[in-house]
């Protein structure tokens, strides 16, 4: 296989040269954010001028900061495991199981993936309003679970169609119980779709505004709203600062999504 | 290993009760809402309001244009790009890098993704410097704060979705099609838009159709990059929801923008399904 003859040569080079703009286009506001967090200016900069990481300091030093990290960490963390634990089954069940109506199943549990999440915040902050946990980490929670739930499902499926049932009757036929095949066999076949499923869902959750706006105080405001919150109204070195150190992490997860499954794994089975 | 039905109710029950204590039961009270009259009477009068007023008509419509605008754009750029990484890329590392920066902006969120344009926009941003220094303009152009940067903020988001949707899309398609065309005499282009193009269509049918949706409801970057100078659709939901406070007209706004976005899909899901029958 030629690999000239399927693109031509000066079809190639004008392809390259537009795929070079396009990577442009995609690095360019990032490393805008990352340049100016560096400025010695008091003003958003780009290029930066000189090199400062007071801004980092400052942000460093702000409890208030810290404090929404910690809270979009843990909630992103305690989602993404229930969504593991409450998504899983329900990818197996409607991949394998023996019931009617895994068409609508399926539809139910991967439908917050279409559904304008400004709506699904808003529902959920008359849902609490009715129940009494408006405005708490319990309703940032389940809306959360109930946003991210169709990753892990999504990508858990994909996994399941490319894998051979057979090598599960053979652990059964061999004496192993049902749930010494899954722990043992399943699992550990399905592995990298739900480690890809559970990291997107883990970094939507972590950036998420639409549903956690509607439910924050202010002390109980994720990171991602707090900062739209003050960029709506200034902006300055040290909110670039902050910004750029959730580029950084999503730097980190990426790398670690190519490290555990293979990032054109993970981009396949999205 | 087929499981039974015992076993997979089992398996369901604790999802199933989560998604309608916390999913189905919010959203029937938002359709509940949008036909209560605040006093528990049902009435159409939101609707009424939603449906019948111009301002609500003109944002709505605003906001399909828009987001068509941006299907469009980010379908020109990320459509070679995804054919540049599956077909012409041979190095492993290259392709790894190439998805690491399409990538990396779907894990950031869409407010700092939105603060990057605001300082590439900005009257003294890289954009305005390099237009005014190569002479193309005597003054900074005012990008900022309208249709322009609401919708190249959007396209830089969802251009992503276009990427990954086509190049899994053009993974699965022999090569040996477009190969056959040539031997047959096509020219590279030829072969290109008859045979590999066609092929990739579902592709381009699930990113568009992704694209479509999350822009229609798409808030932060809108709010971000309008500056408050133009409304779209799910600005005003959240302004009945966090400031207005009244939640049976959001309710109404929300629902109206959902059946709107809904039969646009099915329209065009229908359309396109005539027009293969057709070909």
């Amino acid at each position: 296989m030629n690999g000239s003859r399927s693109v031509p040569k000066a079809g190639a080079s004008l392809l390259s040269l537009y795929a070079l703009l396009a990577v442009v286009f995609f690095v360019l506001p990032l490393a805008v954010i990352v340049g100016t967090s560096f400025t010695t200016t008091s003003y958003l900069k780009f290029p930066p001028e000189g090199f400062t990481l007071q801004w980092y300091a400052k942000f460093l030093a702000d409890a208030s900061y810290m404090k929404s990290m910690a809270l979009s960490a843990g909630l992103a963390g305690s989602a993404t495991v229930t969504a593991a634990i409450l998504g899983v089954p329900v990818a197996l069940v409607i991949a394998r199981g023996d019931i009617p109506g895994r068409a609508a199943i399926s539809a139910l549990f991967l439908s917050p993936l279409i559904l304008p999440p400004i709506v699904v915040g808003a529902a959920l902050l008359q849902f609490g309003a009715m129940t009494g946990i408006a405005r708490s980490f319990l309703a940032l929670f389940v809306g959360h679970v109930v946003l991210i739930i169709p990753y892990v499902i999504r990508t858990t499926l994909a996994s399941l169609a490319h894998f051979n049932p057979s090598l599960e009757e053979a652990a059964q036929d061999l004496g192993a119980t049902r749930f010494e095949t899954f722990f043992l066999v399943t699992l550990p076949l399905i592995r990298s779709g739900v480690i890809s499923g559970s990291l997107f869902a883990f970094i939507i959750s972590w950036i998420n505004v639409e549903i956690s706006i509607f439910n924050t105080t202010a002390d109980l405001m994720p990171i991602p709203v707090k900062l739209f919150n003050y960029i709506q109204y200034n902006v300055d070195p040290m909110i670039a600062a902050v910004s750029a150190t959730t580029i950084y992490i999503a730097v980190a997860v990426v790398l670690l999504l190519d490290r555990l499954v293979g990032i054109e794994n993970a981009a396949a089975n999205r | 290993m087929r499981m039974n039905s015992t076993l997979s109710l089992l398996l369901l029950a604790a999802p199933l009760a989560f998604m309608l204590a916390f999913f189905v039961t919010p959203f029937g009270i938002v359709a509940a809402d949008s036909v209560n009259d605040g006093k528990g009477a049902l009435t159409w009068a939101h609707y009424a309001k939603a449906l019948g007023e111009a301002y609500y008509w003109d944002t709505l419509f605003y906001t399909f244009r828009m987001s068509l605008l941006v299907v469009l754009f980010s379908f020109l750029i990320g459509y070679p790009l995804a054919y540049f990484i599956v077909r012409q890329v041979r190095s492993r590392l290259v392709r790894s890098l190439l998805y690491i920066v399409v990538i990396t902006p779907l894990f950031t969120s869409n407010i700092v993704r939105s603060f990057g344009w605001m300082v590439l926009l900005g009257r003294r941003g890289l954009v305005n410097d390099g237009l005014v220094a190569s002479g193309l303009v005597d003054a900074p152009l005012p990008l900022l704060y309208g249709t322009f940067s609401i919708v190249l903020g959007l396209t830089y988001i969802m251009t992503p979705f276009i990427v990954l949707t086509v190049a899994s899309v053009l993974q699965g398609i022999d090569r040996s099609y477009e190969e056959a065309a040539r031997d047959l005499g096509a020219t590279p282009w030829a072969a290109f838009t008859k045979v590999t193009f066609p092929l990739s269509l579902p592709g381009v049918v699930a990113g568009s159709l992704i694209v479509f949706t999350l822009s229609v409801s798409a808030y932060v970057t809108p709010s971000i990059l309008s500056g408050g100078r133009q409304n779209v659709t799910s600005m005003l939901i959240f302004q009945q929801y966090g400031v207005v406070l009244n939640f049976q007209f959001g309710a109404a706004l929300a629902i109206v923008l959902l059946a709107t976005t809904l039969l646009l899909v099915m329209g065009y899901l229908f359309a396109l399904n005539r027009s293969r029958r057709l070909a």
